[in-house]
């Protein structure tokens, strides 16, 4: 007698419901988790090419380890002497930096007071307003980076669990499948692919814009000779990681760095033109190679999942929150795929089909 | 060089070895090259079926490509009388559910497991991605493909002729 199984919609939904509840209770200790899942996600595909090759895939995760604990070690001793001397140069010249922005706020204030059309003193309290929240604000910088700490323990702490991910690779998914009633099995794995296409090529795409911005960034502040060079590169490339903001970052931080080196504003704006080009050239070159694969997400869905990541988990949710619009999208796709696919609703005759077959 | 064995033993795969050549046993996949048909077996899905289990039913939409790896599916559609009919049994080496890769429409039979069976299943957006990066692949798949649907129709339009010819 064949078995049917089948799942009460509503029960699902609620259970989805709880399940997703559960989860966002929890979120604080699932992070490094979810950035570790992420991780093996993006590097998944070169252990499959080898895979295909009928390789193992435990034996190529720890080679793949070993080689790249390697290299890591390699490129240490190299850049060691570089990074050494900007930390050096950043500690030494930290005190004399911001001596620099006071004063420089403070010639500015008093030039501004002039020319703004208001009272002398309305116009002072204005400005001495902003001026306070701004060094207020400089002051609170310490305790934000000291927050981001805890993400730095997890740079350990993700490649350590990702190591595992990847040595299950898709065994997860098969064992999804295995579970799935079979009548459904085409129905979840059409759903699997169809996230997999959008969200892995998305991330993989924000991975190479990244590197590419960290490269780009160095070479060009080698050449504009601006000091901390790889301190600027890897900020904003790392923040390339939230789009669009790894290049206001680096213009920021890389033309303030310029204009307290050179002591001139066109200085500076070398800078921010060197990461409006490294902007463009993304755009331009890299963007219509990642949007071609990945979901297509409009711009106020894209601000949306923004703003909403970033007030419902902080930074870490300015991260997934473009992967997590992908996936939304995705499954909305497959709803509207099945559902336009239902018999009666779309029935397509190839041209030609009543002829007979001679 | 028992070194360079035993490296190679630790390194090679028995079990991707094993699947990849029942793939290249199989009709639809004899002519893909070597190095190719690796790229075919991580693209496929496995799953295990109890005896009784229904794979697909008639009017579901297609959407993959079943390779029946073990055990045996039985394909069935309901008769005249509304009881179903046995059109084919299908044994280890056999594929069915093809024109799912062509068209997603809906499946003209019922398929059950009739004892414990292990499947393999190439999704259709899995088989599109893989011919878009490797079209060799493509080329002799969808060949295999129309050859097979021509020697069915050749056969219906026989079966068609003999069965006016009875009529007469």
């Amino acid at each position: 007698m064949p078995e049917e199984r089948r799942v009460p919609f509503l029960t699902g939904f609620v259970v989805a419901g709880v399940c997703l509840y559960a989860l966002y209770s929890v979120h604080q200790v699932l992070i490094p988790f979810m950035l570790a899942a992420a991780f093996a996600y993006i590097l998944n595909p070169l252990v499959t090419y080898f895979e295909a090759r009928g390789l193992r895939r435990g034996q190529l995760v720890v080679v793949g380890y070993l080689g790249t604990l390697a290299l890591g070690l390699s490129a240490y001793a190299g850049f060691k002497s570089i990074a050494v001397y900007e930390a050096e140069l950043l500690q030494s010249h930290a005190p004399a930096y911001l001596q620099q922005v006071q004063k420089f706020a403070t010639v500015e204030q008093a030039k501004l007071t002039k020319k703004l059309p208001l009272p002398p003193k309305v116009a002072q309290h204005v400005l001495d307003t902003a001026l306070n929240g701004a060094i207020e604000s400089l002051r609170e910088l310490p305790s934000h980076l000291f927050s981001l700490l805890p993400l730095l323990a997890h740079a350990l702490l993700i490649p350590f669990i990702g190591f595992f991910f990847l040595l299950d690779g898709p065994a997860g998914i098969e064992c999804l499948i295995q579970v799935c009633p079979s009548r459904f099995v085409e129905q979840a794995i059409h759903l699997l692919s169809e996230i997999d296409t959008s969200l892995g090529n998305y991330l993989r795409g924000i991975l190479i814009v990244a590197i590419a911005i960290t490269l780009a960034s160095f070479l060009g502040l080698i050449m504009l000779d601006v000091d901390n060079a790889i301190v600027i590169a890897v900020l904003s490339g790392v923040s390339s990681l939230v789009p669009y903001l790894g290049a206001v970052v680096g213009a920021l931080v890389g033309g303030g760095m310029a204009f307290y080196q050179f002591g001139s504003f066109s200085a500076a704006m070398k800078v921010v033109a060197l990461f409006v080009g490294i902007r463009l050239a993304d755009e331009i070159f890299l963007q219509p190679v990642i949007a071609k694969h990945s979901v297509h997400l409009h711009p106020m869905v894209f601000l949306l999942a923004l703003i909403l990541g970033g007030e419902m988990f902080g930074f870490i949710g300015l991260l997934f929150a473009i992967p997590a619009a992908c996936v939304i999208k995705a499954l909305v796709k497959v709803s509207w795929s099945w559902y336009s696919s239902e018999p009666g609703l779309s029935v397509g005759v190839a041209q030609g089909a009543g002829v007979p077959y001679t | 060089m028992s070194a360079l064995k035993s490296l190679r033993r630790w390194f090679i795969d028995p079990q991707f070895s094993r699947k990849k050549h029942f793939l290249r046993s199989l009709e639809i996949f004899k002519d893909i090259r070597d190095r190719d048909v690796g790229q075919l077996v991580a693209a496929l899905h496995t799953r295990s079926y109890r005896e009784g289990e229904i794979i697909f039913v008639e009017g579901d939409i297609g959407r993959a490509l079943f390779i029946l790896e073990s055990g045996s599916v039985e394909l069935t559609r309901p008769g005249a009388n509304g009881k179903q009919v046995q059109l084919y049994t299908l044994k280890p080496g056999d594929f069915f559910g093809e024109m799912a890769l062509l068209e997603s429409l809906p499946r003209t039979a019922t398929a059950t497991a009739t004892e414990k069976t292990r499947l393999h299943l190439l999704y259709k957006s899995k088989l599109d991605a893989l011919l878009l990066a490797q079209p060799r692949i493509g080329v002799t798949i969808m060949g295999h493909l129309a050859r097979l649907l021509s020697a069915r129709l050749r056969r219906m339009n026989i079966d068609k002729a003999l069965q006016s010819a009875n009529n007469a």
